[in-house]
């Protein structure tokens, strides 16, 4: 069955070269019904079970979730939207399912790193006797007119089966900046979120997406609502080299200034009579970062980095700067072109790797006590605004009705001290744990800092009712 | 660093409670109500109110008490604090102008001198310190700004201590909890015992409970009132330490003492080397031991009742060590700073406390903290944040909160196109950059207008 629909998969690619469709309805009965069939059996229901982490308690909630997931390669790739990974929520027991009625399959999916410039994800089917899989071939030009008419295929909801269903709009709006972005003229039903957008000629021109990614300052779509298409150029290359399994260790390591800048707005220009030309106004330099060893100073202006001209003026072309930087790589050494009280000068930055952010930090947990800790990681000093001399491991959860609870200690406080152990990192805290445990006294005095001051917690360990 | 929701009460939920007395009780409940009603005040401070970068100035509703034959008057500091005019009803329902003598946010009390030529009737002074839990209390003042009302209740436990809450701190005193009926409003009020004397001030309930309600002992008011009545104002030591009780560290009854479990990077105590963790023995040998939470408050008055710049001897416990360091006492800054309204860019803005100085890691107190901002206006156009630390202007050095309203006023005499801020926003630094010829007035002053004027400016 799966190589009968390749072949019709192919025959789509053929017709591509020659589009044929006119009248005053734009799409004739025959190109939806080709889409219909060529492609609506590359969509599948991807059923999951998310563990949502509250950052304040550390509490974990579960939630089913259901997604359109569509197979873009004959190897099992699929693609769906991006929230299915979003902060501090993981993505277990993925399931897939192709075809419909009796044709269904089911099969388990792992979930892949998601990319960080474009807001879908991809996951890899998991079989060891997969078939040649239905999948779709997304046209490699992808430019769209503003008004012009689209299909979207898609799944309708689970009272219906998860019918495969259609519906048409147009491109209602089209954004420049921060790239070209396609806005739809109608809202969208979830089901729909990831499904392949059809032009009139026939062919898959990209996928229906609700965001931008927060890189390139995707925020502000979530609050507009509008639905977009993200056309082809944006994750072919994705499709074509896919991206690793979601773990940290394959993760290739981003490069890192550590500077937080603004635009050089006009204003800012004229203020400090410059030129209009844009820039990169560092307002804080992260301490101990390469920007700080190079000698980088907060109210420099940066015009050029590694060659390339830097010259936002707004907030959301900041992104594109901070792209580049991440992209240029670890270990390279770079000349940065800045502006210092209007003189021009040039520093050679010596680019690190990006330090880990606190949703991949390293945890431990411990059972004695009810605690579970984190490595305190850069991203964390700067929002808890700690300086150096703070050392110790944050406490992400506290188990309901354990001796850390009793004790009256939360998440978010650091502690410093376990019994009389200095604590640095997760091995220290691990070993004073270890070694309290082998120990057994009656109580234990924790050192911990709670926003900006430090206090002490007493833990009474409940030997007796262990061993019971 | 535990949370509850203490709720201070000038002025919204109704509380029903009743209690059946004997007739011999229910004589000397009239008697002493007798004797404290003649000196039962109802007061209404206009107050200023900082709200979403605006200055208001509201009416509330408060009780008090007068003391002395003079007119003075013990109420709560966060009834007359703040207040640009204070109007006082007395019991026999005249009214009377009254000025705020001088306010004590640490023990919220607040002592108010009336405009009257006559004598007045006023309140016999009781001892808290001779309360007994179970002791029939009476409760007056103005429930939800109902005037000379009298409710009945217990002394529920006579030394209840209360963990800070945001602004709302105690740290020199433990709290009578009493079941007699406090509502907001009741704020300033007399706690009465049955001999008529005032042994609290009524100051909190707890919110959401039934007749769960707080009044200040009447020991510390004493001396808190005697020194603003001599000095304007509370004089207390500080030596830049946090304390907890020892239980912190150890259930072991026979170890004594206080812990110390901060250390101000600003104060006399972090330059003479004391570190968190060391146990406090003695100052000057008085020993200062704190074995549970209800044990601090003493330990923290006794601290501050030290003269200020006075070199004292600290012991602490480190480990098996006893040591002895010399220090010198500075004076306890303000609770809360001045605010102020910068009504031309539409926001506020207090001085720096010592906390918000530590919270934000600054060198010094040298700066002014964003208190609100107006929607609209040329602050909230120049994405200035509540909450922002204002470190410069125009490169200046900002200094304090009176030294930044001379610049701003020059500024804006000025007319300068462009304004250069640099804030500190929690770890991070931040220029900011102030348009004041943005057409996006505050709403005082309406924006229209200034198109309008403009259009003539044109015409002509």
């Amino acid at each position: 069955m799966w190589s009968r629909l390749c072949v019709a998969i192919l025959a789509l690619a053929q017709t591509q070269a020659a589009p044929t469709v006119q009248s005053s309805d734009p799409f004739s009965q025959a190109v939806i019904d080709q889409a219909y069939h060529e492609v609506a059996p590359a969509i599948g229901v991807l059923a999951f079970t998310s563990e949502i982490t509250n950052p304040a308690t550390g509490d974990i909630t579960k939630r089913d979730g259901h997604a359109l997931g569509l197979i873009v390669a004959p190897d099992g790739l699929v693609m769906t939207h991006g929230h299915m990974l979003l902060e501090n929520t993981q993505p277990i027991n993925i399931r897939f399912t192709v075809g419909q009625g009796e044709d269904e399959t089911e099969y388990r999916a792992t979930l892949l790193e998601k990319p960080d410039d474009i807001n879908v994800c991809f996951l890899r089917i998991e079989s060891d006797d997969l078939p040649d899989m239905p999948y779709v071939t997304f046209s490699r030009d992808s430019t769209l007119k503003l008004g012009e008419p689209i299909v979207v295929l898609g799944l309708l909801s689970k009272t219906l089966d998860y019918a495969r269903g259609l519906y048409t709009c147009r491109v209602g709006a089209i954004l420049e900046k921060p790239r070209t972005t396609y806005c739809l003229d109608r809202h969208v039903r979830f089901g729909f979120v990831t499904g392949p957008a059809i032009n009139v000629q026939g062919q898959v021109v990209g996928v229906i997406g609700f965001d931008l990614s927060p890189s390139e300052g995707g925020e502000l779509y979530v609050r507009s609502g509008h639905p977009l298409i993200y056309q082809t150029g944006l994750f072919q290359h994705y499709i074509d080299n896919p991206p690793g399994k979601n773990e940290i260790a394959d993760k290739q390591e981003d490069a890192w200034l550590g500077v937080f800048t603004q635009p050089l707005t006009d204003d800012f220009a004229e203020y400090w009579g410059l030129e209009k030309e844009g820039g990169v106004i560092v307002s804080t330099v992260v301490a101990g970062s390469p920007a700080e060893k190079a000698g980088c100073q907060s109210g420099d202006i940066i015009t050029n980095f590694d060659g390339v001209p830097v010259r936002p003026k707004q907030d959301r072309e900041i992104t594109q700067f901070t792209k580049l930087v991440r992209e240029t790589g670890v270990g390279k050494t770079v000349l940065i072109k800045l502006l210092r009280d209007g003189q021009p000068l040039e520093l050679e930055v010596h680019l690190e790797a990006r330090p880990t952010p606190a949703r991949e930090a390293s945890e431990y947990k411990d059972e004695t006590f009810g605690l579970t800790v984190r490595e305190l990681t850069t991203d964390v000093r700067i929002t808890l605004n700690l300086p150096d001399t703070v050392q110790g491991v944050i406490i992400r959860r506290v188990k309901s009705g354990s001796v850390a609870q009793l004790a009256g200690m939360r998440p978010g406080m650091i502690i410093m001290n376990f019994g009389d152990h200095p604590v640095t990192n997760l091995d220290d805290l691990q070993e004073a744990v270890q070694k309290v445990i082998a120990d057994k006294p009656n109580e234990v005095s924790v050192f911990c800092r709670a926003g900006s001051v430090t206090g002490f917690f007493r833990l009474e360990p409940r030997w007796n009712a262990r061993e019971k | 660093m535990r949370k509850a929701l203490w709720c201070l009460l000038p002025l919204a939920s109704l509380v029903y409670g009743c209690v059946t007395t004997g007739s011999a009780t229910q004589s000397a409940v009239v008697r002493a109500k007798d004797k404290v009603a003649p000196a039962l005040v109802h007061i209404r401070p206009v107050k200023k109110v900082f709200s979403r970068g605006k200055r208001e100035e509201v009416v509330m509703v408060g009780s008090g008490f007068i003391i002395s034959p003079d007119g003075y008057v013990i109420t709560n500091e966060h009834v007359a604090g703040k207040a640009s005019f204070v109007q006082c009803v007395l019991y026999n329902k005249e009214e009377v102008e009254a000025e705020v003598v001088g306010v004590d946010p640490y023990t919220d009390i607040a002592v108010l001198k009336l405009d009257v030529a006559e004598p007045l009737s006023h309140v016999t002074l009781g001892r808290s310190s001779a309360l007994e839990a179970g002791q029939t209390v009476l409760a007056l003042g103005s429930p939800h700004g109902l005037a000379r009302s009298v409710s009945l209740g217990i002394v529920s436990v006579t030394d209840r201590y209360l963990e800070d809450h945001g602004e709302t701190v105690s740290p020199y005193n433990n709290w009578i909890q009493t079941d007699a009926a406090i509502n907001q409003g009741n704020s300033g009020g007399p706690l009465v015992n049955l001999k008529g004397e005032v042994v609290g001030v009524n100051a909190r309930m707890l919110r959401g409970a039934e007749n769960v309600g707080f009044a200040i002992p009447i020991d510390i008011a004493r001396e808190v009132v005697d020194q603003i009545i001599a000095h304007g104002r509370v004089m207390r030591s500080w030596i830049g330490v946090t304390l907890q009780e020892m239980t912190r560290k150890t259930d072991d009854p026979s170890i004594e003492g206080v812990v110390i479990a901060d250390i101000d990077p600003l104060g006399a105590a972090f330059e003479a080397g004391l570190k968190p963790g060391d146990v406090m023995l003695a100052i000057d040998g008085e020993p200062t031991n704190a074995r549970f939470e209800e044990d601090l408050p003493v330990v923290r008055k006794q601290i501050a009742d030290i003269p200020v710049d006075a070199e004292v001897v600290v012991r602490v416990a480190r480990g098996d060590e006893e040591i002895d360091v010399l220090l010198t006492t500075e004076e306890k800054s303000d609770l809360k700073g001045d605010e102020v309204e910068f009504a031309e860019w539409g926001f506020t803005a207090t001085e720096l406390t010592p906390a918000m100085v530590r919270r934000a890691r600054l060198p010094s107190r040298k700066g002014v903290v964003v208190s609100g901002r107006q929607a609209g206006g040329i602050a909230a156009a120049a994405r200035l944040q509540r909450g922002d630390i204002i470190l410069e202007v125009d490169e200046a050095e900002v200094e304090n909160l009176g030294q930044f309203r001379r610049i701003y006023e020059d500024l804006i005499a000025s007319k300068q196109r462009l304004v250069m801020m640099v804030v500190k926003r929690g770890a991070l630094t931040h220029f900011v950059l102030v348009k004041q010829d943005r057409n996006g007035a505050p709403a005082s002053e309406p924006a229209e207008v200034q198109s309008r004027k403009e259009a003539y400016d044109d015409v002509e």
